[in-house]
């Protein structure tokens, strides 16, 4: 028994000592972006986190299997894990792990930034620029996938835009117009409840949908820098464009903007009250064109749907033309992994991936293609991908890109309580300061 | 022949006899390893990890007692979600004993349909947890209206209708009460095979003697039960304090933090925060608590059938 023992704690030891060890690992050379020597084809994985059978997936496992005809031995696996809180758990514990497949999916996160920081990934931009296809892209585009230095580690494979979805004859019944500014917004919200309709329809168990209406008010107030400075602690609710955020946040909630238990309803909860002609407005991305400016919408909404883009406020430092732009999640290349083969499929996929996307209906990151207007789209449709080429300079960041894990996870969850009354504006604001002050630094030395 | 005659009075009856001591070993050793791989490795793991401040990626700083300190003096959240886990725990206890020690008395009273409401009370515990979450949900849901506040309107009571997950005095109980009612069958059937052993010669003499139905509960049937008993509360209660799937995908701890547990809370301190070190200061003190749980229980209950 004695020896026994012995040798379970030996065994325990070299096991700590093992862990110990696995928090470092080798990474490769990453401003290196066209390693020279023989193309060995191989299967290569993508960790990715996009709707399984998406245009993305589609696209790119036919462009594989056409790479493959070229270059036997090839595949490409794609693993995707569409809810995105799960996938960046998985991502996570594999970085952790040190055991990144040779491409994977994240936003410009902080911890992607610490990723890059340890040279865990491909220079994006030194990449593109070699494969000769970095002036294709729409500047939004890339901007959104850059980190706040201003470096590109991620390759973008969507563009959408941002707006708010109303149904105009809702509007019409309650006796309001279209909000010409975001201070208008609480008022509609009143007369709608007044007429007996739920003014706007949020998925509040995802959470995000909730915390892109914080970054409103202060990409007005004080542009996308007010966010990048909040993250690092060098800003505060306490500021004027936090206060102003969390004063309109307890006003939309005191003037009950979303449904009656918002908080425990999903994506496809809110966006049936908005398509059944419940709910009054709907704040969602130009993803769901084919749901919403297509003949798939109720036929009893379809002619009462459009939607505006972002309000402004009296004295915004944003025009309007400038709103939420996401570029959705990027593709980062794992630089210990990169090699000759890597680099030349991603030559041929993403020379060939912006013609195929844009032929799906979609907006592709390149300026380079003419997105199809599907057959059964409504004029919504059209007028939407239209709005793409109108942008301005500028975009507003979703914050749960920005801010730490930790923060992010508190700001969700206080945004909440906000929201529904149960915690004051003030305490919202010294709850948030103070995880700020707490966690940031960690990750933003 | 002699010794193989003799063995039945002298020694105490054993599965094998003595002189295979090795196979009894062999059987016992690799589930015993098993165990400690699967089991204590991680817990000693922990305790290693829980002194360190690390995000996965970074390089492990030796921290000392400084998880330990920001635990116990400088988290709101923990202390709400250590709470928080208390009043699950009870909700559940109450939920999953009591309502399986009366399931099952009932049940000995009755004479037919015995086997059918066994099975109809089993049931919840062979759904998936996944699918259990989703149908509370939709029962706790305002808007549509779900089955509770529609329930609630139907006998006058529209006043107590609300969104049951969105209200943050609420949520703790509308999350607690899907995984008591799920196990309840489970101890229900337990205590029910132990309430059918006990000897009806006892209870015919005690009603023989005048005992009423509760006394007969109380000083026949119950102490007969009391082994059983402490097994299923034992069980119960690790349950409860490890509670996490259903609360999880109810509410993701929400609002705020209403239904956050530790449990939940350790998890997002580890995937979504990424701060490992701190997340198994957490799991470590989860653990203690289940010993100190446990040892409580084994405590009282012994006093109990001293006195």
């Amino acid at each position: 028994m004695k020896k026994l023992f012995r040798a379970a704690a030996v065994a325990a030891a070299c096991a700590l000592a093992l862990t110990a060890c696995g928090g470092g690992g080798t990474a490769g050379n990453p401003s290196n972006v066209s390693p020279t020597g023989e193309i060995k084809p191989r299967e290569i994985s993508w960790l990715l986190s996009r709707p399984a059978d998406g245009a993305v997936i589609n696209i790119m496992k036919k462009l594989a299997d056409d790479y493959a005809k070229d270059h036997p031995g090839f595949a490409l696996n794609l693993i995707t894990t569409p809810d995105r809180p799960s996938y960046i758990q998985k991502l996570e514990t594999l970085a952790a792990a040190n055991k990144l497949p040779e491409l994977f999916d994240t936003d410009a996160t902080p911890f992607a930034q610490q990723l890059a920081k340890q040279g865990k990934m491909v220079d994006a931009d030194k990449l593109l620029k070699s494969l000769g296809v970095y002036d294709d892209y729409r500047p939004g585009a890339l901007d959104y996938q850059r980190f706040d230095d201003g470096s590109l580690y991620m390759i973008p494979f969507q563009f959408e835009l941002e707006f708010m979805w109303y149904n105009k004859s809702l509007l019409q019944k309650a006796g309001v117009s279209v909000p010409k500014s975001l201070d208008d917004i609480p008022a509609m919200c009143t007369a709608l409840r007044k007429a007996g309709i739920t003014p706007i329809a949020l998925d509040g168990q995802d959470q995000w949908p909730l915390e892109r209406y914080v970054a409103y008010q202060p990409f007005r107030e004080a542009g996308p820098e007010f966010v990048q400075k909040l993250k690092k602690g060098e800003a505060s609710f306490a500021d004027p464009a936090g206060k102003k955020t969390v004063g309109w946040l307890a006003e939309l909630g005191k003037a009950n903007c979303f449904q009656d238990g918002f908080s425990a309803q999903g994506y496809s909860d809110a966006q049936n009250q908005f398509t059944s002609g419940q709910a009054a407005m709907y704040n969602i991305g130009t993803w769901e064109l084919p749901s919403l400016a297509t003949d798939k919408l109720n036929p009893a909404v379809r002619n009462d749907i459009d939607f505006f883009t972002l309000p402004t406020t009296e004295g915004a430092v944003t025009a309007a033309n400038e709103y939420v732009s996401p570029s959705g999640i990027g593709m980062a290349v794992n630089s210990k992994t990169y090699d000759p083969l890597v680099s030349d499929f991603l030559k041929f996929a993403l020379g060939k991936y912006p013609a195929e996307y844009a032929a799906t209906g979609a907006l592709s990151p390149t300026t380079t293609v003419q997105t199809a207007v599907p057959a059964n789209a409504t004029p919504l449709y059209k007028k939407a991908l239209d709005a793409a080429n109108g942008l301005g300079s500028k975009q507003a960041m979703p914050w749960d890109t920005q801010l730490d894990p930790t923060t992010n996870g508190r700001l969700q969850q206080e945004l909440v309580l906000l929201v529904q009354g149960n915690i004051t504006p003030e305490q919202f604001t010294q709850t948030m300061d103070d995880a700020i002050k707490q966690n940031a630094p960690k990750f933003f030395k | 022949m002699r010794g193989a005659a003799k063995a039945p009075r002298t020694e105490r009856p054993t599965m094998l006899p003595n002189r295979s001591r090795t196979s009894v070993l062999v059987f016992l050793i690799p589930p015993l390893l098993l165990y400690c791989a699967a089991v204590l490795f991680p817990i000693l793991q922990s305790l290693f990890l829980s002194f360190f401040s690390w995000n996965g990626i970074s390089d492990m700083e030796f921290v000392g007692l400084a998880n330990y300190v920001r635990m116990l003096t400088a988290d709101d959240i923990f202390w709400h979600s250590f709470f928080n886990a208390l009043l699950y725990l009870a909700i559940c206890l109450v939920l999953q004993l009591g309502g399986a020690l009366v399931v099952a008395s009932l049940l000995t009273s009755l004479r037919r349909g015995r086997e059918l409401i066994k099975t109809l009370y089993l049931l919840p515990a062979v759904i998936s947890t996944v699918a259990i979450a989703f149908l509370f949900v939709r029962i706790y849901s305002i808007d549509p209206v779900g089955l509770l506040n529609q329930l609630l309107h139907w006998v006058g009571l529209g006043s107590l209708e609300r969104a049951w997950l969105s209200d943050v005095n609420t949520v703790l109980a509308a999350v607690s009460a899907p995984e008591g009612w799920r196990f309840t069958g489970l101890y229900m059937l337990i205590i029910y095979a132990a309430l059918i052993a006990v000897p009806k010669e006892l209870e015919e003499a005690a009603v023989l003697d005048g005992a009423s139905k509760w006394t007969l509960f109380t000083k026949i049937r119950f102490p007969y039960i009391r082994p059983v008993w402490i097994t299923t509360t034992i069980m119960a209660t690790t349950y409860g304090l490890r509670g996490f799937d259903i609360p999880y995908l109810m509410t993701n701890g929400g609002p705020g933090q209403s239904s956050e547990l530790l449990t939940t809370y350790m998890y997002k301190t580890a995937f979504t925060s990424t701060d490992f070190g701190y997340a198994s200061t957490i799991s470590v003190f989860i653990v203690i608590e289940c010993l100190v749980a446990v040892g409580l229980i084994l405590f009282m209950l012994k006093r109990k059938a001293d006195s």
